[in-house]
């Protein structure tokens, strides 16, 4: 169902969709493609999607609420809220401000659009999708639109609702929308999703669920992975046995050792993650390194879009 | 600090909840373990989309029924449970399924309300449909079967929240009287595009069916018209499940780390579960630095490290010192930054604790849970 896109085009799609399990970095990968393609020039907008805002912030600017607001140039961000989203859409499919108000203040209504399944994700997505098709001036308003999705599972459900939508609904605006919404998901051509990882056992587990049902459910094309936080391979075997016996020395020596005991299981389990996260995905990875604790905010984002323009690794022989 | 199964030592159902990210379902594989280990019979339930807690389990699948952790996995690990361990996932296209046909007068109406395209897809696209049965399946799971012990664990936060409110959102739906008044007539005489334009509110109801087409709204007549007559009974029961967590027996655990949206996100939850006159029992913080370093005393620079290790390993140490001296820096930046946080957590929410370590929680198998059991 799904192709690959080649790495160095990454960039070149229309809309990227960055998604993987909870507390993953996925906001960390969002907001540093954004910055790259700002910085090659490009218009960039990154919607967040009724969440607890994450990208501005870690551009160093104000959260932007509803309204797209420009955190850096060239570079806008903004939240998706299911309110606004449904404004738009009405005032859309309405055309008329009056008109949309008298029927939309109606308690009734509003009772019907909030509880038919799925509209709230349709007209939220509609947003995100409509802002990657509108132009301005003869020319698409954005050259990049990065959709920082939500959770794995909650991301699926959100990405799949045009085409179940199209599945159960006969006709109208609804489907219709629905159709345009999923000819513009599946473009290989406009759209790619990467996956975003840690390298730990449960992250990895997710993010193989998750590409198993971009593949057989979403059929949109497969971006990437991005495995997040990759501990550096400081100590060889030799050094890691060594300090293992000396942990419980005395300090400074003991602590010193404890940590770096500490710190070598993690770089090994993450290396084994790592690679099992290549095997089943096979798709181009990116490791971001684990930045030291001071690193935050636009001084990560930064480091991460370097690691990010460099490119995917081939994996170690 | 212990004594987090000390505080659930009384409840026979534990609410895992909390942030994406921290290892909840790992926390809920783990109590429910170490109460099975002690003897009792114990069911541990995700509702979590993507399927962890049968990999945590060692289990290939988990299905809207319990299955029981096999004795040969218990052996592999080294353990020998007193009680016994069962685990499931939550359907919740099953468990609407379930609830219809608990409640339908008779087959023709449950096979109405069943094929219904709205229905269908409303089970798994209704926001909080999700929360609502989940709830509804630990209530079947509490009153129908024998648990000595029940563990819930539930989506992220941001969901979490939608789990208290879910039913109520849910029975707004289904007993919409106005809804059903303005639909239920058309549905009857079969002509719905008709009646539409007729209705007292022809106008708004015309606009409405402009914007989501009028088979969308046909299918909701016919929905709402086959849930008339079953609404109260639904209520009822939503009522039930929802006194279900204001019982004395039902304890929340609160799980994090000490990451600072972590710890935000907790506190949020821990207000709204409060205002709902749902107490904490219990806080499991996760994933935590361990300080390594005596208090006060400076980190140590490479040439102190360099020597005590010469005294351990003669011969030229390769950069090791200068690398452990990197490390612990890094490590005790971490450690400071993580009980920085706890501090600001623990000062806003006094609750029986467990503090647990990173990595001796990256655990996903039945040994490392019964560890990771044995520290909370």
């Amino acid at each position: 169902l799904s192709s690959l896109v080649p790495p160095a085009t990454l960039l070149d799609r229309r809309l990227l969709i960055v998604t993987g399990k909870g507390g993953v970095g996925k906001s960390t990968v969002s907001a540093a493609l954004a910055l790259l393609a700002a910085r090659a020039g490009k218009r960039v907008l990154v919607c967040e999607v009724n969440a607890q805002e994450r990208v501005a912030p870690l551009l160093g600017a104000p959260p932007a609420g509803a309204r797209q607001r420009e955190a850096l140039p060239g570079l806008f961000t903004v939240n998706v809220t299911p309110h606004e989203a449904m404004r738009e859409y009405g005032l859309m499919v309405l055309k008329f401000r009056t008109i949309y108000e008298a029927v939309f203040e109606n308690r009734l209504v509003r009772y019907f659009l909030r509880v038919i399944p799925s509209l709230a994700e349709l007209v939220m997505l509609g947003k995100v999708l409509h802002e990657v098709r509108a132009e301005e001036r003869g020319r698409p308003r954005w050259d990049l639109v990065v959709l920082d999705a939500p959770a794995t599972g909650h991301a699926v459900q959100l990405l799949r609702v045009p085409s179940a939508l199209v599945d159960t609904v006969p006709g109208g605006p609804l489907r219709h929308d629905a159709e345009w919404m999923q000819a513009l998901l599946v473009d290989p051509e406009r759209t790619a999703l990467v996956t975003v990882t840690l390298p730990e056992e449960m992250p990895v587990n997710e993010a193989i669920e998750l590409d198993a049902q971009v593949r057989s459910v979403l059929g949109i094309a497969r971006g990437g992975l991005f495995v997040n936080a990759m501990p550096e391979a400081r100590f060889d075997a030799a050094e890691a046995a060594r300090l293992a016996a000396l942990s419980d020395a005395p300090p400074p020596l003991g602590p010193a050792a404890r940590a770096a005991h500490l710190q070598a299981i993690r770089a090994q389990h993450a290396a084994r993650y790592l690679a099992r996260a290549r095997a089943a995905l096979d798709v181009p990875t990116t490791v971001i390194p684990l930045l030291p604790a001071a690193t935050w905010g636009l001084d990560a984002i930064e480091a991460v879009a370097r690691v990010v323009a460099s490119g995917p690794v081939p994996e170690a022989p | 600090v212990t004594g987090v199964r000390d505080a659930l030592a009384t409840r026979r159902i534990a609410v895992c909840v909390g942030p994406g990210g921290v290892g909840k379902t790992t926390v809920t594989a783990a109590l429910g373990l170490a109460r099975a280990l002690e003897g009792a019979r114990v069911l541990v339930c995700t509702i979590d989309p993507a399927r962890r807690l049968a990999n945590a389990l060692g289990l290939q699948a988990l299905g809207n029924v319990e299955s029981r952790v096999p004795d040969h996995k218990f052996a592999e690990a080294g353990l020998r449970p007193k009680g016994a361990l069962f685990a499931m996932m939550l359907d919740v296209k099953r468990t609407w399924d379930d609830l219809v046909t608990r409640h339908a007068p008779d087959p023709a109406r449950r096979e109405r309300i069943l094929k219904n395209r709205l229905y269908q897809q409303m089970s798994s696209a209704l926001a909080g449909s999700q929360e609502y049965m989940a709830m509804e399946k630990l209530y079947e799971l509490a009153t129908d079967r024998d648990y000595d012990v029940i563990v819930l664990d539930t989506p992220p936060t941001a969901h979490a929240l939608d789990f208290l409110e879910a039913p109520d959102r849910i029975l707004d739906f289904l007993g919409n009287e106005t809804a059903r008044a303005l639909l239920a007539p058309a549905v009857g005489a079969g002509k719905l595009g008709l009646r539409l334009a007729q209705l007292g509110g022809g106008y708004i109801a015309k606009t409405l069916a402009r914007f989501t087409g009028q088979e969308v709204l046909a299918d909701l007549g016919d929905f709402l018209q086959g849930f008339q007559g079953m609404y109260d009974g639904f209520k009822e029961r939503a009522a039930e499940v929802h006194a279900l967590f204001s019982r004395p027996e039902v304890g929340f655990v609160l799980v994090t780390s000490a990451t600072p949206v972590a710890i935000d996100e907790t506190l949020a939850f821990h207000e709204r579960l409060h205002a709902e006159s749902m107490p904490v029992a219990a806080l499991v913080a996760n994933r935590v630095t361990p300080d390594l370093w005596p208090a006060a005393a400076p980190l140590p620079g490479e040439a102190e490290l360099a020597a005590a290790l010469a005294a351990e390993i003669p011969g030229p140490d390769g950069g090791l010192a200068a690398r452990l001296a990197r490390t612990l820096a890094e490590h005790q930046t971490l450690a400071a930054s993580d009980r920085q946080a706890l501090d600001r957590l623990f000062a806003a929410l006094d609750a029986p604790r467990a503090v647990i370590p990173r990595l001796e929680s990256d655990v996903h198998d039945l040994a490392g849970l019964a560890r990771l059991g044995e520290r909370l």
